[in-house]
């Protein structure tokens, strides 16, 4: 192969800065006000946490220790480490009043959607792949009853839109069966990765050669022995990279779990803009912390391939 | 070689095979194998010899007529096929070892799931049938850094494995580079002097000649011509016999 001639590159560089300053322009051109400096405070807030009296109530305060006597009797309550004490010795609080603050860094609204995200995700990648797994199998099955119900499943969910399924599983399901909004999520989540899951598998073992199972039921082994030790083992491993593309595709889907009354990372992000009116770095910073997590699984699934190629 | 009983093993009557597309595989089809017996299929491809042995082990089914394995019904519906296949070891052209598991892995694996051996058992067993077609030292070794031969020299050992009561080879050497066709009938040659019951399909003339007791040429999905070796490649009568020999064997 002939090397490649680097100003390729300086070209691919100089289109990606030229679309930058196109996207600058465009915000100069409706007055956008970037206020950059205001997002790092939903990442990680470093006001402190607020601590709120939980009952009405008399504080005795010593040193950087609370000790609140509920007025209405019962056990006085002790609230250690408060770095900045906001009430005085002797004073009444009623239940929800500032009793003061701990100093240190929590995760803003942004990183606790992340991590609402990550959790809808791995829940719904575990699940995705049983119920993948068996639809799968039911393709493949010599039971015409089986693969007829997996293809009904794989068709139907593959054939309507994603977010008119969530509709459907949050507002019909979720009422009927009173289904919190993460369960529902990752249900529908499930379900539809699940149908995705099940194409994958079912190619995985068709790529399988047909001597394999002959040859395992040559030797007096059953359809289901010689596809668990078999057939099964070498087709999960040619579906690797699929599937954890499929499961990357999963992280991406799961910002449409936000319809319900969920704050995803998706979510999150809403709230934020319509709080601060500061759409574009919040949306940006919001991408960006997907791609984040997107990255580090193709960087993983790239890898696994390596790893897999050598094998 | 031993002499083989007289006792009928594989007994296949008037088998047929037609395919759903209508294609005539085997037509009436009756071969006998007794215990201790090597019997040989020739034939030129296409002939149905591969489908007739392949029906002897249900992984083909027929269309009319029975095969009767030590007293089994094998075509019959309520007929347990695992069964069957417990007691016909089979080979194939292609090896089909596993290659996810090491060579002593795939001796291993029936035994322990089929017959329920423990693993000590089954290690054991597969060690000495490693040992037995000469790959002893070869038994950590994957499927995909052995070489044709010795991948068919492992295939046999897990055929053998389950202590079949006849071996089913589908031209086990085909596929193989001609330096490496020799190893694997000489493992084949030392079964049949232990006095394993065999059938062989085969283009290995010269094994049939050497080991067989009997040879079978196929043709047209028909059984054509049965004999003992030496009467086979002498004194064939038959028109179609005649013009196959004459294009395998060397002048």
């Amino acid at each position: 192969m002939r090397p490649e001639n680097p100003a390729w590159r300086l070209l691919t560089v100089a289109l990606v800065l030229l679309i930058g300053a196109g996207l600058y322009w465009a915000t100069i051109k409706v007055n956008y006000q970037w206020r950059w400096d205001r997002v790092p405070e939903y990442l990680l807030m470093t006001g402190g946490e607020e601590v709120l009296s939980p009952v009405d109530g008399t504080v005795a305060v010593s040193g950087k220790q609370i000790i609140l006597t509920p007025l209405l009797g019962g056990e006085p309550q002790t609230f250690p480490q408060i770095d900045v004490v906001q009430v005085s010795d002797g004073e009444i609080v009623f239940a929800n009043n500032t009793l003061g603050k701990k100093a240190g860094v929590t995760p803003g609204p942004l990183l606790v959607g992340l991590w609402v995200t990550l959790q809808i995700s791995a829940w719904s990648l575990v699940f995705a792949l049983v119920l993948g797994l068996i639809a799968g199998l039911g393709r493949v099955s010599a039971n015409p009853a089986a693969r007829d119900m997996a293809a009904i499943y794989v068709e139907l969910i593959r054939g309507t839109p994603l977010l008119v399924q969530m509709f459907i599983v949050y507002f019909f399901l979720g009422t009927v069966l009173n289904l919190s909004g993460f369960v529902a999520g990752v249900a529908a989540l499930s379900v539809f990765t699940g149908a995705y899951v099940a194409e994958i598998v079912r190619s995985g073992i068709e790529g399988v050669s047909k001597g394999q199972m002959e040859a395992a039921r040559s030797l007096g082994m059953s359809h289901w022995q010689a596809m668990r030790h078999v057939v099964l083992p070498q087709a999960l491993k040619r579906s690797l990279p699929a599937l954890a593309g499929q499961s990357i595709n999963l992280v991406k889907d799961s910002s449409l779990v936000s319809i319900m009354a969920l704050t995803d990372l998706t979510k999150a992000g809403r709230e934020i803009v319509a709080s601060t009116f500061s759409p574009f770095e919040v949306w940006f910073t919001v991408a960006l912390m997907y791609l984040v997590l997107t990255g580090a699984l193709s960087v993983f699934v790239r890898r696994l391939e390596k790893k897999m190629a050598h094998d | 070689m031993t002499k083989p009983t007289t006792e009928v093993l594989i007994d296949a009557r008037e088998v047929s095979k037609v395919y759903p597309n209508g294609t005539q595989a085997l037509t009436n089809v009756s071969l006998q194998v007794r215990r201790g017996e090597v019997v040989c299929i020739v034939g030129p491809s296409g002939s149905g010899k591969s489908t007739l042995l392949r029906t002897l082990n249900a992984m083909e089914s027929i269309t009319s007529g029975e095969v009767i394995m030590d007293g089994l019904n094998v075509h019959a519906p309520k007929t347990n096929l695992n069964e069957v296949r417990t007691h016909a070891g089979m080979v194939f052209q292609q090896f089909n070892l596993f290659p996810h598991k090491t060579a002593l892995e795939n001796v291993m694996l029936a035994p322990m799931q089929v017959l329920k051996h423990t693993l000590d058992t089954a290690r054991a067993n597969a060690e000495k049938l490693l040992a037995k077609v000469g790959l002893a030292e070869k038994a950590q070794s994957r499927p995909s850094q052995l070489s044709g031969g010795q991948q068919q020299r492992v295939a046999i050992a897990r055929a053998l494995a389950m202590q079949p009561r006849v071996m089913l080879f589908d031209e086990p050497t085909s596929a193989l580079d001609p330096e490496k066709v020799g190893e694997v009938l000489e493992v084949m040659k030392q079964l049949a002097l232990e006095g394993m019951t065999m059938v062989v399909v085969t283009h290995e003339m010269g094994f049939a000649r050497a080991v067989a007791n009997r040879v079978v040429f196929m043709d047209g999905g028909e059984l054509v011509y049965q004999d003992a070796p030496e009467a086979f490649f002498s004194n064939a009568q038959h028109e179609r016999l005649r013009s196959f020999l004459g294009q395998v064997l060397p002048h």
